[in-house]
Formats: C-alpha cells, structure tokens, sequence
C-alpha cells in the first residue's frame, strides 16, 4: 500500500492529480491510501480524506509500504523514522503552494544524501514511483541529543541564575 | 520556571517535541496552529491553539497575534522555546516583551539561509540554534549543536 499525504496545512492539486494519473496507467497495481486535506482535485483512481485523525494518520503511516508527499519537514522526518521508502513534490513559490521555496532547498540537499527520492515536477510522477518500489532510503543519524542537552544546559544555568 | 514551547503544526512541532529531554522537569505550556495535533501534545501541559496564519493573509496574522497575546498575559511565560513559525516568532517578541528569555531552532529546512521568522527573532533571542553548520558561520549570535532530525 502507498500512503499519499499532503500535509496539515495547505491543499496540493499538482501532486494528488499527478499521483491520480500515475494510478490511471495500465498495470499499475498498488493501493493507494490518501490524506489530501482542502485539495479541490478528485482523484479517480483511488479513494481520498481530507483530514485524519493522527492515531489513523500513524496506522497508514505504518502499515505503508512506501510513502508520497509533500516536501514538508512533518513528513519527510516521520518516513526517516520509520525507515519508509519516500518520495516528494517540493510545493513551489511560483505556484502559490508556499511563501518561500524551502521545500525545494530540503528536497535537493536531502536527494543528494540518499533520504529520499524527488518529483520536481508533475511530469517526473511515474517514473518516480516506479523508483521508489525499490528505493532504499540512507539511515539518518541525527544529534537529538545534543541539542537537547544545549536547551538544557540553557535552562539549568537561568534557573540557577534566578535562585 | 515556566515554559512555553511554540511550534506550528507538521514539521516545526514535530522537530520541537524531539527535543523534549531539554526541558525535563520544568513545567511547561504548549502552543501550536491546529487542533489536529493536540492529542499528540498531551504530556507538554495546557496545549492552546491560534490558528494558521501567514503574511499573504494579513487579518489572520492580526487575530493569532491577539490571541498569543492573551495567552502570554494570562501564562507569563519565563522562557519561550521555538521551533517556528510565524505563530511562535509572535510569542518569542510578545513573551520578550514581559520578561522571558527566548530560545530558537530553526527548521532544519531552512538550508540556504535562516527563515523569515528565524532572521527577526535572531535579535531578541538568549540561544539561537541552527541545524547546518555553514548558517552558523554565516550569521552572528547563532550557535549550531547539530541536528535534530
């Protein structure tokens, strides 16, 4: 099963009509489970909710084979987690989708480390996701701890301060 | 101490609940843009929720900020620990404004340059984190530890 999800925040029509249509193929076989919150486009191809509750939202999350979205950090942290083959559309400035183009700048650096694959466009869609069938993602090693220890240092030393 | 943690919905709160281990036995408050979220914010304490907002949409950025403002007056924060966005770079200067110490880290998105938010809060903040190293030999005041995702 793949898991299609736009995020809490914004609708993305480019990429659910671009998935949509990828499904429309001959042959193509997988299920398709979506999340597409205030997106005007129906999918045909596949059934869709706007929103989930996130126990439901963590279900799908985990029950999915591979996971397509949007580049939003929620996301892209949450597959890395979980180790789920990903694969994004950065929402795009030029289209209104987003007030600055970060999800493009996380989308290439991240491309380039081997987390996850990207759609730049509605064009790259099924050939990506004929990809991501076998996409191996690149484990993440992040520091969570020692930024959290510098908060904590932090908040040690005003406590202190203020006794 | 009183902290409020701040962070919009997606990935700013969900980089800010990773961090969690750093306020450990303080006793904090949560604020965040949707009630979606909110089962997930449970164990954070009081969670408030103001909404969406962004600068295309100039009303709504007036009503979240009155509604930080409220929560401000009514929890007086002594430290304000963000993540982003717009929301939480309003309640880092109105928390400011009443006393408390502000802490920012900036979205591991923001790979090229600091965010919006991230720039005008860089002024008023104690501790400013970024999660690539080159945006910590570019700005001033702004330290980088390492990553959280």
């Amino acid at each position: 099963m793949i898991f299609l999800t736009v995020g809490t925040q914004f609708p993305f029509d480019r990429l659910v009509k671009a998935v949509d249509q990828a499904a429309g193929i001959n042959g193509f076989d997988d299920k398709i489970v979506a999340q597409i919150g205030d997106t005007s486009y129906c999918p045909k191809n596949f059934d869709a909710t706007r929103s989930v509750e996130k126990a439901v939202f963590n279900q799908y999350f985990t029950e999915a084979n591979s996971i397509i979205s949007h580049a939003g950090m929620g996301t892209i942290t949450m597959a890395l987690d979980h180790r789920k083959p990903l694969l994004v559309m950065p929402r795009l400035k030029k289209y209104g989708e987003v007030v600055n183009n970060h999800q493009l700048a996380i989308a290439k650096k991240f491309e380039q480390l081997g987390y996850l694959l990207v759609a730049y466009g509605a064009e790259d869609v099924p050939i990506k996701m004929k990809q991501l069938k076998s996409f191996v993602p690149q484990e993440r090693q992040p520091c969570t701890d020692i930024v959290a220890a510098r908060i904590s240092t932090f908040l040690n030393e005003l406590s202190k301060s203020r006794n | 101490m009183r902290i409020c943690l701040a962070a919009s919905a997606g990935g700013h709160i969900s980089q800010l609940l990773k961090l969690a281990a750093g306020w450990n036995g303080y006793e904090t408050f949560c604020v965040t843009t949707t009630g979606v979220v909110r089962n997930n914010l449970s164990e954070l304490g009081e969670v408030y929720v103001v909404g969406e907002c962004n600068r295309q949409h100039p009303i709504r950025v007036i009503t979240v900020l009155l509604r930080c403002g409220r929560i401000v007056l009514k929890e007086r924060p002594d430290v304000v620990i963000s993540t982003g966005a717009a929301a939480g770079c309003m309640l880092c200067f109105l928390s400011k404004m009443i006393g408390a110490k502000v802490i920012w880290i900036d979205s591991i998105t923001n790979v090229e340059r600091i965010s919006l938010s991230g720039r005008m809060v860089r002024y008023i903040a104690d501790l400013f984190l970024v999660q690539w190293p080159e945006l910590a030999d570019r700005y001033k005041k702004v330290e980088f530890v390492g990553t959280v995702v």
